[in-house]
């Protein structure tokens, strides 16, 4: 325990390094959500005349999903590390190293930390410069990328345990298209009201609708809304969750 | 010279059943150049991995410099350096951040390391490439920084799995000047290889391994004696089966981390 925080600061600076080695490798997961945030906005505009959409534009509503998008993408790497770490070999250094294993784990959770950050950021700045309004300001921001963090931890783990479970880069790449799933099935595109009724459905058990949920309320509604305190819930939850199944999977790594 | 490692009546059966260590018992001696051989799936790699706590053993008892396995793993990893046999390296840094890395995570002080790391350098011959990425080195450069990697926190026991596979003669050279040195200065180091030139080169005593057991053991010339033969390769012929069938099922249930791939 006495060298926890400094054994954990020293491989979340090693993993932080490897977001931009090579740089290149950012450009993909920013892209993506800039083109999806484009597309949509343009063409689904009169989606916000529709009878029983909020009386806000569509580019203010989706907005949130951008930002949600670009860190739901980049929270995949974390698996894709991590076997390339156990395929390589380098893993098994670490492992016999007189470290507590958790800080392994809470490393690479900080690499998805501050990847998050960095993109939201981006598509951030991109979001106020076609003039997105945050409702709840500054704070608001804060609130939001707080949340949208702690959920890509937990998404990350997904990537981690099928990394420590097969050791099949293959596999691992092939969980970045559980995405898609989790993030249209869900009230990202629009509104619950306005979906059919078996969508609604499946949406209200997803727990992705109540990140975009509270990170929108975040955007369009201000800080009474109950979407806020739910987001922030389901984000812990999934992430206590989530931590703790990976190190599960990580001691039944070993035989 | 005191005993390093001792090993005794270990036995390792995966799940499935295959029986991959049955009853190896063993001791090194502290700056002791031990040889550990036998055909691919012999129980070898099993073995190291036991050692050093990668691979849980099912019965038995291991002892590293005095501490249990089964009680002061961390107190081993402290003492031991592992070259394995794939060369693990994070491709996204350079040498001298990877040395730096894992003197921190030793626990080493900053000097202490900065000191390690321009050794280290020298020795296996890579100071004017420290600061490239790993990803730009040859097999031979790769080797020769996984050995200095291996090195950083000053380890006791040097475990060296097949540390020459896939090397040139000339870098081969290299690499056994570079052991032929460390075990001057007192290191224990523990190989495995499939080269007999190279055991007979290097260890001072070897063990043969097949079928899970220890078959025979000693120097060089007690078992050229004991098996009435010419070289090492001739003994190794004459002790050890070469169990074929068996040698796939025995390296998938190795290893922890390429089993399911």
């Amino acid at each position: 325990m006495k060298y926890f925080f400094s054994d954990w600061y020293y491989l979340s600076i090693r993993n932080i390094k490897q977001i931009w080695r090579p740089l290149l490798a950012l450009i993909p997961s920013l892209f993506i959500p800039v083109f999806f945030f484009a597309v949509n906005a343009v063409s689904l505009s009169a989606f916000s005349k529709v009878p029983g959409f909020p009386n806000v534009s569509y580019k203010d509503f989706i907005a949130p999903v951008a930002i949600f998008t670009a860190i739901f993408f980049s929270a995949g790497n974390a698996g894709i590390e991590l076997v390339q770490d156990i395929s390589s070999g380098y893993f098994k250094k670490l492992i016999i190293m007189p470290i507590n294993r958790l800080t392994i784990v809470l490393g690479k959770l900080a690499e998805v930390a501050v990847q998050s950050i960095l993109q939201g950021l981006i598509v951030l700045v991109l979001l106020f410069a076609v003039g997105v309004h945050f409702a709840t300001g500054f704070l608001g921001v804060l609130a939001m990328f707080a949340m949208l963090i702690l959920f890509a931890m937990a998404w990350s783990c997904i990537g981690m345990i099928a990394a420590l479970r097969t050791q099949n880069a293959r596999l691992v790449q092939s969980m970045f298209t559980l995405v898609f799933p989790f993030l249209y099935l869900t009230t990202s595109q629009s509104p619950k009201n306005l979906l059919p009724a078996t969508f609604a459905t499946i949406a209200t058990y997803n727990p992705v609708t109540y990140i975009i949920e509270g990170t929108r309320a975040l955007v369009l509604n201000g800080w009474g809304a109950d979407a806020i305190w739910q987001g922030f819930l389901v984000a812990g939850v999934l992430f206590v969750a989530m931590v703790t199944f990976t190190l599960y999977s990580f001691n039944k790594t070993m035989k | 010279m005191n005993t390093i490692i001792e090993v005794k009546d270990l036995y390792k059966e995966y799940p499935g059943g295959t029986k991959a260590v049955q009853g190896v018992s063993f001791e090194v001696q502290r700056g002791e150049f031990f040889g550990f051989l036998g055909p691919n799936g012999a129980g070898k790699s099993t073995t190291m991995n036991m050692l050093v706590n990668l691979v849980k053993k099912t019965s038995g008892s291991i002892k590293i410099d005095g501490f249990s396995i089964d009680t002061d793993a961390d107190e081993i990893y402290k003492r031991v350096g592992f070259a394995m046999q794939e060369v693990g390296l994070d491709e996204t840094a350079t040498a001298r951040e990877m040395l730096q890395l894992h003197g921190r995570l030793y626990h080493m002080k900053p000097a202490e390391i900065e000191e390690q790391i321009k050794s280290l350098l020298k020795l296996v011959e890579l100071e004017k490439v420290a600061d490239r990425y790993a990803s730009t080195y040859s097999g031979g450069m790769r080797r020769r920084f996984d050995l200095a990697l291996s090195l950083i926190h000053k380890p006791s026991v040097l475990f060296l799995d097949e540390p020459t596979t896939g090397l040139d003669p000339h870098a081969r050279q290299l690499i056994w000047s570079h052991l032929r040195e460390l075990n001057k200065q007192g290191m224990t180091i523990f190989l495995t290889t499939h080269f007999m030139e190279e055991a007979e080169e290097l260890c001072d005593r070897i063990a043969i391994m097949d079928g899970g057991k220890i078959v025979t053991e000693g120097t060089v010339e007690q078992l050229l004696k004991k098996h009435k033969a010419k070289n090492l390769e001739e003994v190794f012929l004459k002790t050890t089966g070469s169990n074929i069938a068996n040698e796939e099922v025995n390296l998938k249930a190795s290893d922890p981390y390429t089993r399911n791939r």
